[in-house]
């Protein structure tokens, strides 16, 4: 094993891959390499030139109010939108030529459903095999054996339609699985799904992770990069605020603890006491304080007499770092 | 883990072209719109069949009655070819205009073929291929019922299955430009009023537009229907003259001259 190449010597990368042109880039681990990536929709910019790699097996997570950018950027790597700016190499393949390569070996779950309303459940998976060169039979088999996995067997023979939105979702991702794809692009794969139909998924896509696929996943729902996420970076405007482990994040940008307050019971700084908050955020009325103990925090606003509903003291988690780096909700 | 291209060349490499590409990738763009049409397939002959079929009867054989022959044969046998033509460039258009409209705005469905291996080229080679296939598909069955009719006068008119791949392609294209170009479903109408509609009028089905105004001739000799309907009562009454060369070759080009514009306006429309 060479060691991994990190986005300084992609210089490195390109050379090595115009020695080797066409094979894929088995001396990294790195799957995907961007460099100063840029998306550009006339004149807008929605990708400011950012940079990450994604290391092989890993779940790497884009976390981003609406807008952000996460979409243009899972459309450049999985080649359905040009690239404006920079470099983006995946599977060693330079993904402003070499697209083709590349689109045969991810799969993709799109933002929006895009199943096709005229064919059954079970057709929708076995044409869209037949894309990738399977011969019928063989598309049948796997077709039926993703149906399984996403626990849809028994509704192989129904219209998309006559789906509910989570058994919709599954199938997307049995559609994205058909390929035994080396990376698997989610662009918020549970949005919209109830409590439980969501577990499904996170369920079926940790056991794809153990068993070494490559995720990337762009989500709204910060439970579910907390629970997925080897790695994630934090978006917004088109440029990447923060990266790092989830809860590594967690810790550097937000600390411990957050005491949530209603901000017109705070009314004058000389209330917060200094020492034991290291910062301070107020989004909609409601005031944060991160802190380091909870407790002491609380003793200090016995005179308030808070009531439930008037405050929350809780650990920190995701959330609280976007809020921090945007001063936005990550929901928004 | 790899995709198992059995018996296929390797990953096609990708030439950022305007033409559509007929490959095995177009193939299975084929091979999803006849999965889908053998659901509806009755329906689907029905609706595109009965219109003309009644035309024919009604016009034919209740009208002709009153008409003095044209060039010759009945005013059935002489409309019979005509809208045999017309059958072709009706279900064409129809089925590329509506059902193209719904694949780009409404289902994704190019959209996830896209996610797959598969470039715009060969999904506009195989729209065009399943649109020839109709084409060649209603032109037969309505040559088949004028046969029974027996309004056919030379073996020539098995020639007009293989001519009606033109048609295919020639009203397949703008049908599907125009849906990339609607925001709205019904503006697809405009499109037919306004071009589908006077060509059926007017490009010599009924009556023959030599004895037009020289304007409206000449207007006329540039509609692609005006051609589709001299080739096909020409090969179906036998009466094979040189310009009928003249009007094959005009289709070719057309055919030919469209298709990368409808690359470059599904490339704009599908790749922002
Ligand atoms: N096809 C397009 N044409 C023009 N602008 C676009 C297009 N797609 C996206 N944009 C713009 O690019 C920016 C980034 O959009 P993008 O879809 O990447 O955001 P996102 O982070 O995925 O947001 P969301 O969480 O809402 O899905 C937005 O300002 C959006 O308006
Ligand atoms: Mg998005």
């Amino acid at each position: 094993m060479q060691p991994s190449v990190s986005s300084d010597n992609i210089v490195v990368v390109k050379r090595m891959f115009l020695l080797e042109r066409g094979n894929r880039f088995l001396e990294t681990n790195a799957v995907i390499e961007a460099r100063q990536l840029q998306k550009t929709y006339g004149q807008a910019l929605a990708v400011k030139g950012i940079d990450f790699s994604v290391q092989r097996g890993e779940c790497f997570g884009f976390l981003g109010p609406n807008g952000a950018g996460k979409t243009s950027t899972m459309k450049m790597i999985y080649g359905r939108t040009s690239i404006s700016g920079g470099e983006l190499y995946v599977l060693g393949f330079d993904a402003k030529r070499q697209m083709s390569q590349i689109k045969g070996r991810v799969g993709v779950v799109p933002q929006e459903n895009n199943l096709d309303p005229e064919l059954t459940v079970l057709e929708n998976l076995i044409l869209y095999g037949r894309y990738f060169g399977m011969i019928r039979q063989e598309a049948g088999e796997r077709a039926r054996a993703r149906l399984d996995f996403l626990g849809l067997e028994d509704k192989a023979g129904a219209l998309p339609h006559e789906l509910s939105g989570g058994m919709k979702r599954r199938l997307i991702i049995a559609r994205a699985l058909l390929n035994d794809p080396e990376i698997l692009i989610l662009d918020e794969p549970t949005t919209g799904l109830d409590p439980r139909a969501r577990h499904v998924v996170w369920q079926k896509l940790a056991e794809l992770r153990e068993a070494g696929s490559t995720l990337i996943l762009t989500t709204h729902y910060m439970e579910e990069a907390a629970r997925l996420c080897d790695r994630l970076v934090v978006m917004d405007h088109g440029q990447i605020l923060a990266r790092g482990e989830p809860t590594g994040l967690v810790e550097e940008v937000a600390g411990p603890y957050v005491l949530e307050i209603n901000s017109s019971l705070l009314n004058g700084d000389h209330l917060v006491p200094d020492g034991l908050v290291r910062r301070r955020e107020t989004v909609g009325g409601r005031t944060f304080l991160f802190n380091h103990d909870n407790g002491t925090l609380l003793d200090r606003f016995e005179g308030l007499k808070l009531r439930a509903g008037q405050y929350l003291a809780r650990p920190t988690n995701l959330e609280d770092v976007f809020l921090i780096l945007t001063g936005r909700s990550l929901e928004e | 883990m790899d995709v198992t291209l059995k018996g296929k060349a390797a990953p096609f490499s990708p030439p950022r072209g305007f033409f559509p590409r007929f490959d095995w990738r177009a193939r299975r763009v084929w091979e999803r719109d006849l999965v889908a049409w053998l659901k509806i397939y009755k329906t689907s002959l029905l609706l595109n069949f009965g219109e003309p079929f009644m035309n024919l009867v009604a016009l034919g054989f209740g009208l002709g009655t009153y008409v003095a022959s044209l060039e010759n044969v009945s005013f059935a046998a002489y409309i019979a070819p005509g809208l045999l033509a017309s059958t072709a460039m009706l279900g064409v258009s129809y089925d590329m205009a509506f059902s193209g409209f719904a694949k780009l705005h409404r289902d994704g469905v190019y959209d996830s073929i896209l996610t797959g291996p598969v470039e715009v080229e060969s999904i506009v080679g195989g729209e065009i291929l399943w649109e020839i296939s109709r084409s060649i598909l209603y032109g037969s069955t309505f040559l088949t019922v004028i046969f029974l009719l027996g309004l056919i006068q030379s073996p020539l008119a098995l020639l007009v299955s293989p001519l009606m791949v033109l048609p295919g392609i020639i009203f397949a294209a703008p049908a599907l430009v125009v849906a990339t170009l609607a925001r709205v479903e019904d503006q697809l109408f405009y499109y037919f009023t306004l071009a589908i509609t006077p060509m059926f009028m007017f490009s010599g089905i009924f009556f023959p537009v030599e004895n037009l105004p020289p304007l409206a001739r000449n207007l006329i000799w540039f509609t692609p229907l005006y051609h589709v309907v001299r080739l096909s009562r020409g090969l179906v009454l036998g009466r094979i003259t040189p310009d009928l060369w003249t009007s094959l070759c005009w289709l070719l080009v057309v055919a030919v001259l469209q298709l990368p514009v409808l690359v470059y306006f599904m490339k704009r429309k599908l790749l922002s």
